[in-house]
């Protein structure tokens, strides 16, 4: 289980870093903030994560925001994906896996919990 | 460690909708969030209804990876309920929690066992006996039950003060005796006949 899931993740952050736009799995927007006196626009990017809830199933925080353990929101703190395509943030559903033996189920859906490949 | 930031989510938003459900959940200290009290509502067209009835709910340390404990606190009828402790035969209570669940779908669940007992999964054996075997007398004793013990809360204090001062007891007792007990009429009635 351990391996598989640092493989997820790895995979995932890949994707994250490889992409800028169409990913599935989050979503970036360029943005204008603002015009300076001295002629220079400057511009910024903001990003979203893509779910479909806007809050995680397990601790009830925004998906853009991070999960009850950390501080900041972002990379350290990602959201995972099911098999069955629900979305938390991973250090929730990690403590919920954990503690099921020997199966754990999505708490959504209450499928067998497999962490998309 | 309990979820606090969860838990306060929790309460605010079921309370937010409490005119739409009628479910209720409230700290019974503002110290501590990990007892509450739930309130459901009795479910129409059941024995219960027009009853009101308390749940203790105690949050255990693993909370939301680990389910709540609840019991009921007002007493009720009903083959999955014990008639002497409270205690809830309900498998999402159980093995069957997720922490997707939340105090409030927890205490719609056991809202919806009230409108559907399941008498082969008994928690109080003597209940589920008698709805089996004679269900007129179940429906019976769970309305008798409900108007007894689910009903009198939601009186108004001066409704309350109304029914013990026409069973005979001085007003102004029966004031000072529903006030120590916290406005509980079947407890004011105890102390007041122990004299």
């Amino acid at each position: 289980m351990g391996n598989s899931l640092v493989a997820a993740k790895e995979k995932h952050n890949l994707k994250r870093q490889s992409t800028f736009g169409d990913d599935n799995e989050s979503s970036w927007d360029s943005a204008v903030m603002g015009w300076n006196p001295h002629g220079k626009w400057h511009a910024v990017a903001s990003w979203t994560w893509d779910a479909q809830d806007e809050t995680c199933g397990i601790c009830r925080m925004a998906f853009d925001g991070c999960c009850p353990d950390c501080k900041l929101p972002g990379d350290d703190c990602p959201l995972i994906w099911g098999a069955c395509n629900h979305a938390f943030h991973l250090h929730c559903i990690l403590k919920w896996v954990n503690s099921q033996t020997p199966q754990a189920h999505c708490p959504m859906c209450r499928r067998e919990w497999q962490f998309k490949g | 460690m309990v979820d606090f930031a969860r838990v306060q989510k929790e309460l605010q938003e079921c309370n937010r909708d409490f005119e739409v459900s009628g479910i209720k959940v409230m700290p019974k200290s503002d110290a501590n969030l990990a007892h509450l009290l739930g309130t459901i509502p009795g479910p129409l067209g059941t024995p219960y209804e027009g009853g009101s009835f308390k749940i203790d709910i105690t949050l255990p340390d693993g909370y939301p990876f680990e389910p709540p404990k609840m019991q009921f606190a007002t007493k009720v009828w009903h083959p999955n309920i014990s008639s002497q402790s409270g205690a809830i035969c309900l498998d999402i209570l159980k093995d069957q929690w997720s922490p997707a669940l939340t105090l409030k779908t927890a205490l719609l669940s056991v809202q919806a066992l009230l409108s559907a007992p399941e008498p082969d999964d008994p928690q109080d054996a003597v209940v589920a006996q008698q709805y089996l075997r004679d269900y007129p007398t179940f429906m019976g004793t769970a309305r008798y039950w409900t108007e007894a013990f689910a009903m009198t809360s939601s009186l108004g204090v001066e409704d309350k003060v109304l029914k013990l001062v026409e069973m005979g007891f001085p007003e102004a007792l029966v004031r000072s005796t529903l006030v120590s007990v916290d406005g509980d009429e079947n407890m004011a009635l105890e102390k007041l006949c122990s004299g």
